[in-house]
């Protein structure tokens, strides 16, 4: 507490010298709050409560001004149609997907708990391969993410939860660098038909910056098949520089919520009809590209 | 249509406690209670005429065609069991085939069969869904020969259900039991727990009041098809083992099951079953959705009261202490004893009784 309070008179002192905030004490106060939270956390034994699909809000939010650090001061994200998003009820979240390792999703999520006005939790849909690795899904699970499986969808969906889904999946984080900004094929319209099922409406997100984080050169397929994994990507930095080529590098992000399609407004039979859910994918696609080079021309450049 | 009142019900695999405590809450509906099994049960029951019977012999389907019941409650399926593979596969599977031999025989009179499954027919891997619904049997994955028993087993019974218009057949998964002497038990008690590094998976699981009120409810109502019978709610494994009060030790390699089983077995004397590691591992969750729209009714407890009851020990106290078999028929003697002292006469053999 006395190091606060003397730390605080520092700041103030250097503020009245300098004329400008040298010591950030929110800064400081967030991060107090996390120690606080970790505490919390520790303390709390098995008495907590997670929901059936395993995601236990307290330990996620533990994390959220580690998540805040790197969204505010690393990719410095700028985040707009964030109230496209419901306070409340059901949506679905559809985004483009690429950098190799899913940190657009992490981002996706810190923004919507951050930036708005009733922060909620976003319930992203993971690749099946990634509840199958160690210490990943178990955190993936914990931090609300569940499998990509039509019927897990419907089900979060009809608990009015916002789900978001990476129609591209790892065709989109897998392609290689020349490739970026060029959206993959939307999968077979999955997640229309189950948004129109489930009666929620499509809110569109496109994410600019998560294509510099890794700029994947090549992919070894062999030690890829070899690994087990879908991609082996090779980038400037890995795995020439080991461990520390795994450091993303600090690119700047846009990130845009649309505004939402309603697809709940069809008859749930509507989901059968092949055509129309491939047509609504396609328009959600266009959507999503479209954004993605709006926000590419409002950034001056890549790493600013 | 309205159900058909149990009248004649057997109870096939009534000595486990589970068993017995279907016995005694079915005993006041219904007229006539035989009960069979291998050992005596852990308690007698005044109401119930129970004989020795082996599943695994034909002779199960003469018992159930001389006895004329009209309702088999088939509950000698073996599950978690420390028996090997191949007497598994004989009690569930031929097990089953004998019983259906006997119900389907012309002369039958057996208009309701209730199936004990579990759980377990599912298996566990990482790329199942969340939930597991009635529908989800993966029989594509390779998967533990428990399951693929039950598999066979529950195939046997869809194949009679069809065959069969005039007889019921409900079959009940039951979820994972933590009380009595489950492997499942064990493993949570164990003062450090060793669990696969990097996997912390949900747990669901099911009181035993509860499942033996499902398949009590199964008996009495109507309602063919198969049901899941899952309680509300999931604990994590690490918050399973924080509630028991033990450590949890991630140690067990994340790849190479056997090896992992191995080492289990070696540190702890636990043996745990593949179908079992892999629900350690990846967890396993059904839905417990029809069973709730059919009955009108769900488990009451949910995972975590279950989990709680085990910490506080209450499940541990056995509905009645297994007893020695002279005690056992020391309680049968007795009752019979007290049954002619009541009806004046001297208690007539059972099958000569009903004709």
């Amino acid at each position: 507490m006395l190091a606060l309070q003397g730390l605080s008179e520092l700041s103030v002192r250097l503020k009245q010298l300098t004329g400008r905030d040298v010591i950030d004490l929110n800064r400081i106060m967030e991060f107090v709050q996390f120690l606080y939270k970790q505490q919390a956390l520790s303390r709390r034994g098995p008495n907590y409560a997670v929901d059936d699909f395993g995601f236990d809000p307290q330990w996620t939010e533990s994390f959220l001004s580690g998540f805040l650090v790197l969204y505010r001061d690393y990719w410095r994200v700028e985040t707009t149609g964030v109230e496209n998003v419901p306070a409340s009820g059901r949506a679905l979240l559809v985004s483009n997907h690429a950098g190799v390792l899913p940190w657009d999703g992490t981002m996706i999520k810190t923004a919507v708990f951050a930036e708005h006005s009733h922060p909620r939790h976003v319930r992203a849909l993971v690749a099946s391969l990634f509840m199958g690795m160690p210490m990943l899904s178990w955190f993936l699970r914990r931090t609300g993410q569940t499998i990509g499986h039509p019927d897990d969808t419907r089900r979060l969906l009809e608990r009015d939860e916002l789900v978001l889904v990476f129609p591209e999946g790892v065709r989109g984080t897998g392609k290689s660098f020349k490739d970026r900004y060029r959206l993959r094929r939307f999968g077979r319209g999955g997640f229309v038909a189950t948004a129109i099922r489930s009666g929620a409406p499509i809110i569109p997100v496109s994410v600019v910056g998560s294509e510099e984080i890794y700029p994947m050169i090549a992919d070894l397929a062999p030690v890829a098949r070899l690994l087990g994994l879908p991609y082996f990507p090779i980038t400037p930095f890995w795995p020439l520089l080991g461990p520390l080529g795994m450091i993303p590098l600090p690119s700047k992000w846009r990130i845009q919520f649309h505004a939402p399609i309603h697809v709940e407004n069809n008859p749930p039979e509507a989901a059968d009809d092949q055509n129309l859910v491939m047509a609504l994918a396609d328009e959600v696609r266009d959507i999503i590209q479209q954004g993605i080079y709006d926000n590419l021309k409002l950034r001056r450049s890549v790493f600013l | 249509m309205t159900p058909p009142r149990p009248s004649r019900v057997l109870l096939i695999g009534v000595s486990n406690p589970l068993g017995v405590e279907v016995a005694r809450r079915l005993a006041p509906h219904v007229d006539y209670l035989f009960g069979c099994d291998l050992k005596d049960p852990i308690s007698a029951l005044e109401e119930m005429d129970f004989v020795h019977a082996d599943t695994r012999h034909a002779v199960i389907g003469k018992l159930i065609r001389q006895l004329q019941v009209d309702t088999v409650v088939h509950l000698a399926v073996m599950v978690d069991s420390p028996h090997d593979q191949r007497s598994i596969h004989e009690t569930d599977v031929i097990g089953m085939m004998n019983v259906l031999t006997g119900c389907s025989a012309p002369s039958s009179r057996v208009r309701k069969l209730i199936v004990k499954s579990s759980q377990a027919i599912y298996g566990a891997g990482p790329t199942d869904p969340s939930f597991f619904s009635e529908d989800m049997t993966n029989v594509e994955r390779p998967a533990s020969s428990v399951t693929r028993d039950l598999l066979d087993m529950e195939q046997l019974a869809s194949e009679f259900a069809l065959r069969n218009e005039s007889c019921q057949v409900s079959v009940l998964r039951l979820g994972f039991r933590v009380s009595e002497d489950t492997t499942l038990a064990r493993y949570l008690s164990l003062p450090v727990v060793p669990t696969f590094a990097g996997f912390d998976p949900r747990l669901q699981l099911l009181h035993e009041d509860d499942a033996a009120d499902a398949i009590v409810r199964a008996v009495l109502g109507a309602h063919p098809g198969v049901f899941n019978v899952a309680a509300d709610g999931v604990v994590l494994l690490s918050q399973a083992i924080a509630i028991m009060g033990g450590r949890a030790a991630p140690i067990l390699p994340p790849y190479g099951r056997w090896m992992a089983r191995l080492a289990m077995r070696a540190l702890t004397r636990v043996e745990v079953q593949a179908h079992l590691a892999d629900v350690i591992a990846f967890g396993s969750v059904s839905d417990g959705s029809r069973l709730e729209a059919a009955f009108g009714w769900k488990p009451v407890y949910s995972s975590r009261a279950v989990m709680d009851g085990l910490a506080r020990g209450k499940d541990l106290e056995v509905i009645e202490a297994p007893s020695p078999p002279q005690e056992y028929e020391l309680q049968v003697y007795l009752q019979r004893r007290r049954r002619e002292a009541r009806n004046g006469h001297r208690s007539v053999p059972i099958l000569e009784a009903h004709k």
